[in-house]
């Protein structure tokens, strides 16, 4: 085979116009476009009014953008404080040399990762059933005096949506620290033993460090992924859930985007969320790259 | 330049499937598109679409589809702003409708049937409350399908058998005393064996049928919040006093839900507010309960008061950009305006009319063996001309939102606090609501296009 010279110049800008094209049309323009309708009131293409600061300005004055953003970021916290720390227990396990099974036991902490948060947020609102559901029907069976009907997703509806996120993400997280763990050096494992160094000492000071920028990304991933939250608590709690505590960021965006036709409204959300994002982003970034 | 092969199949592909993309279309059905949400709605409406269809040429057709109500609601809301195909003809559900009447009078994209109706004597053979709630500004945009009166459905194997008498009972306060030795403990785990009423703080429906049969109200006629009422506060610390606390009466067991119907089959819950579409609902979905349920006037909030409320409702409108408006409404009025299908629609779904001369049907007085041999359709047409009057704010989602998240507040209270009795709670029912008011308030005062003086400046 041999490779042509022969191609005009242009030739390579040919082959790229197909796709920026489509980017330029399907994600640049509607870009530009939603942080000019930011700024906006909007009712159909017909029905425009420039309205300056107004949509930010009322955003910040709204208590349910707060009650979303709580949400969201107590969901967040518990992401990386209760899930990552268990997604890495579990990897640890797992790493464990001479463990048998290790691949079924792989395969089934990852697969509920494989199952559609719709699916899993249904399974949850039958398990959180006040009366009939799984966990009330164990409480009820070990617990003397449990009440035969507790609403879990009216009173604890972050703990319900924890817990749900928990099975789905943990197993998922789990295999990225397995495949860092995988990649650690045993000679430095080895020397720590030899020179006394205890489990924990071994992870603190020669495990954890070497996974640390994998520990790093998995940590952005999970932040992000948690404010990016909402198929889960909209299909588990049927919208907002009760006084909208289960209200999340992106959620409140589509209420008021796509429920209230207020897309000026909603693009102010979305560029306030971005921001945040990309706030946390380099905030994280820095600090890893400080730390290492 | 030269090309390898598969370049060229690669191109030949892109430039074949483009050509296909722009110049085929797919086969449309025949007959104008007739859009429905509900696929009960489109049986009963076949046989008389079929008939139509016989009786007129091919361009006056219809064709009716069914369309999941989200979805409708985005290519309707799609197709009256942004000029996408909008059907002929569509049905359109009550929540749906708030976001209709969302921007200004002159974009609601459907045709105003106002004059229509009053010229043809339409308007005064229709149940007036039922027109209520597609009337925004004084315009009427679609042809109201029901009036969805509601009543008290109870278990009356179990009432009776307490040796009750529901005609004894003509207040809620009458319904908590007279009901009462249904909730004893005989199982002795400390809990009542069964609670008297479904209704729950976190379900909207119920405190929207409670409020409006008190006469309480979201909005006034002008649009103006009113949620912040005192008869709304007295019907919210009543409700509250009926969920909270040791001797509450009410449970959560809600509608189209596994655990909600369980409860009604059990006995678990005694009492449920039953619009006449519900009636239809549990006559297909809980056959178990057929000669042990029977139907009464709700109780009213006070001596001589309302005994009737209503909830959901759907209209049968005329998009603007119709194709032929004149062949449309003359579909609209066949549909909506028979005999026949006001007598298929309570058969099917258990449905009355708001056509007030078709109450007359003796299909409504049948005795029906679900409900104990009670001719229901009679009973949901005597409270027909008593249901009460809505609004069609376009905030009336987020007001019913913000008075649901008032009564869980003052659960909370009330809870906290070891309060349970209405007049006890009054004063924080009222600070509650006035906190939902603002809440709603703001909203309002956001959106440029629901203030009147700005109207006419946003014209295209």
């Amino acid at each position: 085979m041999s490779l042509s010279t022969s191609h005009p110049r242009w030739t390579p800008y040919v082959f790229i116009a197909p796709f920026l094209t489509v980017f330029a049309v399907f994600m640049v323009y509607p870009l530009i476009q939603s942080i000019v309708l930011a700024f906006r009131q909007t009712y159909g293409p017909d029905y425009v009014i420039w309205v300056g600061l107004a949509n930010f300005r009322n955003l910040l004055a709204d208590p349910d953008f707060w009650t979303a953003l709580k949400n969201t970021f107590t969901y967040a916290l518990a992401s990386v404080t209760i899930q990552l720390p268990l997604s890495l227990g579990l990897a640890l396990l797992l790493n464990r040399p001479g463990l048998r099974g290790r691949a079924f036991f792989r395969l089934i902490f990852f697969s509920p990762s494989l199952v559609g948060v719709v699916f899993v947020a249904m399974m949850f609102s039958v398990m959180f059933g006040e009366k009939e559901g799984l966990v009330n029907t164990l409480l009820r069976t070990f617990v003397p005096g449990f009440p035969p009907v507790f609403a879990w997703l009216q009173n604890y509806v972050m703990s319900a949506l924890i817990v749900a996120s928990l099975w789905m993400y943990v197993g998922f997280n789990m295999i990225y620290f397995l495949a860092a763990l995988q990649s650690v050096g045993q000679d430095g494992i080895e020397a720590a033993e030899i020179d006394g160094a205890n489990a924990w000492q071994r992870f603190r000071h020669v495990i954890f460090p070497e996974i640390k920028p994998v520990a790093g990304f998995v940590v952005l991933l999970s932040i992000i992924g948690s404010l990016q939250l909402f198929e889960l608590p909209f299909v588990l709690l049927n919208g907002a859930g009760p006084e909208r505590r289960g209200l999340t960021v992106v959620m409140y965006l589509y209420q008021n985007g796509f429920e209230r036709n207020d897309l000026g409204f909603a693009s102010a959300i979305g560029w306030t969320l971005a921001v945040l994002l990309i706030g946390l982003a380099i905030g994280q970034r820095k600090l890893m790259g400080k730390e290492e | 330049m030269q090309l390898s092969l598969g370049s060229w199949t690669i191109c030949g592909l892109a430039v074949a499937s483009s050509l296909g993309m722009a110049f085929w279309k797919a086969p449309a059905p025949p007959g104008k598109p007739f859009w429905l949400f509900s696929q009960s709605h489109s049986l009963t409406y076949m046989p008389m679409i079929a008939e139509w269809n016989k009786t007129h040429p091919p361009e006056h057709q219809f064709n009716g589809t069914v369309i999941a109500g989200p979805a409708l609601e985005r290519r309707l809301a799609s197709g009256l702003l942004s000029g996408t195909p909008v059907p002929d003809a569509v049905e359109i559900e009550i929540s749906m409708a708030a976001k209709v009447y969302a921007g200004p009078l002159d974009a609601v994209g459907l045709v105003d049937l106002t004059d229509r109706m009053n010229h043809e004597g339409i308007t005064a053979q229709i149940n007036a409350p039922s027109l209520a709630p597609w009337t925004t500004h004084g315009r009427i945009f679609g042809l109201p399908h029901d009036v969805h009166p509601v009543l008290l459905a109870y278990r009356a194997d179990l009432v009776e058998a307490a040796g009750i008498r529901v005609e004894d009972i003509e207040t809620w306060d009458d319904f908590a005393r007279i009901m009462a030795p249904l909730m004893a403990d005989k199982d002795r785990d400390g809990y009542p064996d069964r609670y008297l009423l479904g209704v729950w703080e976190t379900n909207p429906a119920s405190i929207e049928i409670l409020i409006l049969q008190a006469g309480g109200e979201f909005f006034d006629q002008n649009f103006k919040s009113v949620i912040n009422s005192e008869t709304n506060a007295r019907v919210i610390s009543g409700i509250v006093s009926w969920i909270a606390g040791p001797k509450r009466i009410g449970a959560n067991a809600p509608n189209f839900d596994a655990e909600g119907n369980h409860l009604f089959l059990s006995g678990g819950v005694v009492c449920c507010l039953m619009p006449d579409w519900l009636a239809g609902v549990w006559m297909q979905d809980l056959p178990g309960l057929k000669g042990k349920v029977k139907l009464m006037p709700l109780p009213a909030w006070e001596k001589g008061g309302r005994r009737t409320s209503v909830a959901g409702g759907t209209m049968l409108s005329i998009p603007e950009r119709s194709t032929d408006v004149e062949n449309s409404w003359d579909f609209a009025k066949r549909l909506y305006l028979s005999r026949d299908l006001a007598e298929t629609l309570f058969k099917n779904s258990s449905i009355i009319t708001p056509i007030k001369t078709h109450w007359n049907n003796p299909v409504y007085d049948k005795p029906n063996p679900y409900f104990c041999g009670q001719a229901n359709g009679r009973l949901f047409i005597n409270e027909a001309p008593n249901v009460p009057i809505r609004t069609s704010s376009p905030f009336r989602p987020a007001a019913i939102q913000a008075v649901t998240d008032a009564i869980i507040r003052l659960k909370q209270r009330a809870e906290a606090q070891s309060i349970y009795t209405p007049s006890a709670l009054l004063p924080f029912a009222r600070e509650e609501l006035k906190r939902a008011e603002a809440e709603v308030r703001s909203q309002m005062d956001r959106n440029f296009f629901q203030t009147a003086e700005n109207q006419a400046k946003v014209s295209p």
